[in-house]
């Protein structure tokens, strides 16, 4: 009996051993990107959360509570910062998907060459970097010698100086936003519209739709969760605008085309004033969260 | 491509529309041809009004001088390492990774995986902070390491491999255990060749994405020889450069590599969009 009992003990931690030499691959595999992960990304945020309530100088470090972000609220700054990443957003986007859709439903059904050749022009903008549209719009919008200028002029408006203008200079880097992330719409909703099985637009067509009816009422459902996908991707991308600001205008004329991120940029290595930086981080951090739990649970529901 | 028999009606509103998109395509156009040809001309006759709009005398010349002026060979240099160190480290640890996830049985796979995903779209830009202080603290600021080894950690790529996994057949798998392979056997002798088209999508996408890093790469890499090439030009625009034809010929610098790697790479990029995309 002893010996029946000791073998079972036996199989049973042979086959506990298996189990564990089996999972133990698992972990090895995940060990460096987990790694990785917790190291330089979640350490990283909570050490922002830290930061945040520290003044952090030269060398010493002072704790101030919520000194930070009291102080971030009464900024009219800071405020200006955030509203006018609001408008970024809401416009950027809204246009991005209403001409997104205009132009891909417009275009799906005609020969692929064409197809592929405005899909070409309107990513061009992502095609030569963000840094190269930059320049070459604040190029064209130059008062001396710019192009814009030069076509106002001759239309008698004389004297012009765009980015001098604070509500002007917040709409052309808009312009410039929505035109890098049109390339994006339409590539996205070119793939999605392929896609839609060709009984839908049969049935369509014996029903006698017009054009109009069929892509209101068929593609644009049809296709909503691209948009649903496109909004979010687009709302978390342009919230953190910083380049087209830092070239175009660094933040002015007079703080007037300020963002968040261009705002935690200046306060951390031009103020040295990393707390504070980080306080405007975590800011942004908790609005990217809410965005993505928005998405994640969306997702889930479907699946 | 678009189905040719994925036609509906079309009518005066088509061609209206269609009219509208053409004019739009020229505006995102337009841009790229005054760019190049403006570094084509002399900076006398570029500051000229009313503008050339053909350039008279087109040289390279503005081209020759920034190459030979400043360190542009350099940047460019940075930028290809910086972004292939980055992509060959992300296929490789992320492969691993998805593998796990999607193959082999671990207790927490999933919650794990969950979780890990659950970051998927945070943004670098919101932890940069607290990030730089870190990797003041490892002493890497000013080093391309210190650039690159922050953007291994985002989940980006595991998120589309996995995908990708799932989908893989697993009756090869199985057999080669069965004759007894280890998992790394399976994972480097099975598994990377059937991925390839995946690999190849999540390799333009994290080489693109890490080209254009420019605000991690301001913050992480103040000396000029070590900056990249979007750095570099850039820098160009706030610099007293004597000759003005610097900042849009260093424009057009800028561009010409990622054309060149999208018109190479087009089929690559178009799958790597959508993978990451509407998934139903």
């Amino acid at each position: 009996m002893n010996s029946m009992i000791m073998e079972h003990n036996m199989i049973y931690k042979a086959k506990l051993k298996k189990e564990f030499l089996k999972q133990k691959d698992g972990y090895l595999f995940i060990l460096p990107q987990m790694l990785l992960f917790l190291v330089f990304m979640v350490y990283p945020v909570f050490e922002g959360l830290r930061l945040s309530f520290y003044n952090v100088g030269f060398v010493t470090k002072t704790f101030v509570g919520f000194r930070n972000y009291i102080e971030l609220f009464k900024d009219s700054i800071f405020i200006k910062a955030v509203l006018n990443n609001l408008q970024f957003v809401l416009i950027v986007t809204t246009l991005s998907v209403v001409f997104g859709l205009f132009i891909s439903t417009a275009v799906f059904d005609k020969t692929s060459k064409y197809m592929s050749f405005i899909r070409g022009c309107y990513y061009l903008p992502v095609m030569i970097t963000m840094v190269a549209f930059s320049i070459t719009w604040l190029w064209m919008v130059n008062p001396a010698m710019g192009l814009v200028s030069h076509v106002l002029n001759s239309i008698g408006i004389q004297n012009v100086n765009i980015m001098g203008n604070s509500t002007v200079a917040l709409y052309i880097l808009i312009v410039v936003m929505w035109l890098f992330n049109l390339g994006e719409a339409v590539i996205l909703y070119l793939a999605a519209i392929i896609g839609i099985p060709q009984e839908q637009f049969e049935a369509a067509e014996i029903d006698g739709a017009s054009r109009f009816m069929v892509i209101r009422f068929i593609i644009i459902p049809l296709v909503s969760p691209t948009t649903f996908y496109f909004v979010i991707l687009c709302f978390i991308d342009v919230i953190k605008v910083f380049l087209a600001v830092h070239l175009m205008t660094a933040g002015g004329p007079n703080y007037a085309t300020t963002t968040m991120m261009y705002l935690c940029y200046q306060e951390a290595f031009v103020m040295n004033n990393m707390g504070k930086a980080s306080a405007i981080g975590m800011m942004m951090f908790v609005i990217v969260s809410l965005l993505s739990i928005i998405a994640m649970t969306r997702l889930k529901a479907k699946n | 491509m678009a189905l040719k028999s994925q036609k509906i009606k079309r009518d005066k509103l088509d061609i209206v529309s269609n009219i509208v998109v053409l004019f739009f395509a020229l505006i995102n156009i337009f841009p790229l041809y005054w760019m190049f040809s403006n570094s084509l001309k002399s900076s006398n006759s570029i500051t000229r009004m009313p503008p050339e709009w053909i350039p008279q005398h087109p040289s390279f010349d503005n081209y020759v001088q920034l190459l030979s002026s400043q360190n542009v060979i350099s940047w460019a240099f940075n930028s290809v390492f910086i972004s292939v160190l980055t992509t060959v480290l992300v296929v490789f640890i992320s492969s691993l990774a998805a593998y796990a996830f999607a193959k082999l049985d671990f207790y927490g796979n999933k919650v794990i995986f969950v979780i890990f995903i659950s970051t998927l779209m945070i943004p670098k830009d919101v932890y940069i902070i607290p990030l730089f202080k870190i990797m003041q603290n490892f002493n890497l600021i000013n080093t391309r390491l210190g650039v690159i080894i922050p953007n291994v950690a985002l989940p980006f790529g595991v998120f589309i491999l996995k995908q990708f996994f799932d989908s893989l057949p697993n009756a090869l798998r199985e057999s080669a255990k069965i004759d007894g392979a280890s998992e790394w056997t399976v994972y480097l002798r099975i598994i990377i060749p059937m991925a390839k088209a995946g690999i190849g999508a999540l390799f333009i996408l994290v080489f693109v994405r890490m080209w254009n890093d420019y605000l991690w790469q301001l913050i992480m890499l103040s000396k000029d020889s070590l900056k990249t090439l979007q750095l570099g030009i850039a820098s160009l625009q706030t610099e007293n450069v004597p000759n003005l034809a610097f900042k849009i010929t260093g424009a057009s610098l800028a561009a010409i590599p990622m054309i060149i790697v999208f018109l190479c790479f087009q089929s690559y990029f178009t799958r790597g969009i959508t993978l990451g995309a509407v998934k139903e």
